[in-house]
């Protein structure tokens, strides 16, 4: 009985042991993971804050029913921030450890039946835009629609600030929509 | 030696007059009741061609006889450029009666429009991508929804507002159909996914959609009505393939939509770009649904 006792508190200890070491594991497997995120999230937000530095030389595009305002105020603020980064160029935001992991993120959305629909709703619009950093995205062109699977998948961008993902076919942009202007963009990013 | 037209007397005028008045009125197939919601709906409209300026031209005849306050826009109201005089072009001259006699245009973003249409005054979306409003009569609220770009903030904020708004009615209106026959897009599963489950939750009632260039009214789904009109400035003919989706459906011309609410029945008639009456008919209130959990 006693020995019994011995054997299940040495047992316990092991699991308990055994289980600690894993989580270790688990945390060090996760953790790249969310590095790789949270330096995605920096990035953004270093975006959201040059955009915000500039945005109070720009005239302020307040609703109007004077259009030639929206568009003025649309086009002064695009050329702050490209002047602001002047020098910016693709894999700023999406840099090679982020590209992958957003692959990576994306693969299984558009994978089987079910993706197959999430990739069809992506490609029902065909934009033919020239994919360059700090661009206007053209208003000849439509905006392909972002699946709700795919937002859900993706690291979600600061609410309010006007950055979207978007498609262009199979490559994904970071839209600024106060400034119609492409941020970055990530090639291939859907199979 | 040419021959001299005769000049119609002020009495000929006056009765050619009349009987276009006439024939417009005849037309009107809803109840026009004083005190119910009155509003019509455009979608896929900004074009700036001569065909969105004909079917506007024949929108605003209609108000003589049906005096609607509000008009629904289902996205893509603005094709192309979007410079200013984009905007005179394709809005402001083909709804300038319209705009002068204060009718308000309620805007929702279509895939070929830019987010800062949302600063566009005459678009009362109040700076916003998606919003809410209610008519001042009836029991009626509104939702405008962003279907380009389905986040989470935007399904958070809907049901918000689902689970507070106590209208008899909630009506949504946003570019990209749920259900649709359309060969060319069909129906957008992915969003449905996401947004069918609140709907039914909420006692959402009638639902307006575009981005299909026909006019479909589909056969109620989980007790829902929906509607796709994207007919307001382009027309795809023959695009609709009948399914068993489909309860009417028109794709050989342009078309807008009128439609009534009262306490207990939406009315609603499509009219097409020749003055045709292409669907119309009188549907009930939803049955109110449990109280959300």
């Amino acid at each position: 009985m006693r020995l019994d006792l011995k054997r299940g508190v040495f047992i316990a200890a092991i699991v308990f042991a055994t289980t600690g070491i894993a989580e270790l594991v688990a945390r060090q497997q996760v953790n790249p993971d969310a590095q790789i995120l949270a330096d995605f999230m920096e990035r953004v937000k270093a975006y959201v804050a040059l955009r915000e530095k500039v945005d109070g030389d720009a005239p302020k595009l307040q609703e109007t029913k004077d259009a030639a305002k929206i568009k003025a105020a649309q086009l002064a603020l695009a050329a702050l921030i490209r002047s602001a980064r002047s020098t910016a160029k693709q894999g700023d935001i999406f840099t090679p450890p982020i590209e992958k992991k957003f692959r990576a993120l994306l693969r299984p959305e558009v994978k089987g039946p079910e993706g197959a629909r999430t990739k069809a709703t992506i490609l029902d619009e065909k934009p033919a835009v020239a994919l360059k950093v700090n661009a206007d995205y053209p208003s000849t062109e439509p905006l392909a629609t972002v699946p709700p699977g795919i937002l859900q998948a993706l690291p979600p961008l600061p609410d309010g600030k006007g950055l979207e993902y978007r498609f262009v076919r199979t490559h994904m942009i970071l839209l600024d929509t106060r400034a119609n202007l492409i941020v970055d963009f990530l090639l291939n990013a859907i199979p | 030696m040419p021959t001299r037209r005769p000049v119609p007397t002020l009495a000929v005028l006056i009765a050619a007059a009349l009987a276009v008045h006439v024939a417009t009125a005849q037309q009107l197939t809803l109840p026009n009741q004083k005190d119910s919601v009155h509003f019509a709906v455009i979608g896929d409209s900004g074009t700036g061609g001569s065909d969105q300026l004909h079917i506007a031209q024949r929108l605003t005849a209609m108000r003589n006889t049906f005096p609607f306050e509000i008009v629904l826009m289902m996205g893509d109201n603005l094709y192309g450029n979007e410079g200013p005089r984009d905007f005179e072009k394709k809005f402001e001259v083909p709804y300038k009666a319209l705009l002068d006699a204060k009718v308000k245009f309620y805007a929702s973003l279509g895939n070929h429009d830019e987010a800062n249409q949302t600063k566009y005054k005459p678009f009362n979306m109040n700076d916003k991508k998606y919003y809410t409003f209610k008519p001042p009569n009836g029991s009626v609220r509104f939702f405008a929804l962003d279907s380009n770009y389905m986040d989470q903030e935007q399904i958070a904020w809907l049901e918000k507002e689902l689970a507070a708004s106590q209208s008899d009615w909630k009506i949504m209106f946003f570019h990209h159909p749920l259900y649709s026959s359309g060969s060319t897009h069909g129906s957008d599963t992915s969003l449905r996914d996401q947004l069918e489950p609140l709907f039914i939750k909420y006692g959402v009632d009638a639902v307006f959609a575009g981005h299909e260039h026909f006019y479909e009214r589909i056969k109620p789904q989980k007790g829902i009505y929906y509607f796709v009109s994207g007919g307001a400035g382009k027309v795809r003919r023959g695009d609709i393939q009948r399914t068993n989706l489909t309860e009417k459906g028109f794709d050989q011309g342009y078309h807008f939509m009128l439609v009534e609410v009262t306490p207990k029945m939406l009315y609603f008639q499509t009219i097409s770009d020749k003055g045709a009456t292409v669907d119309s008919g009188a549907l009930p209130r939803r049955e109110t649904p449990a109280t959300p959990k």
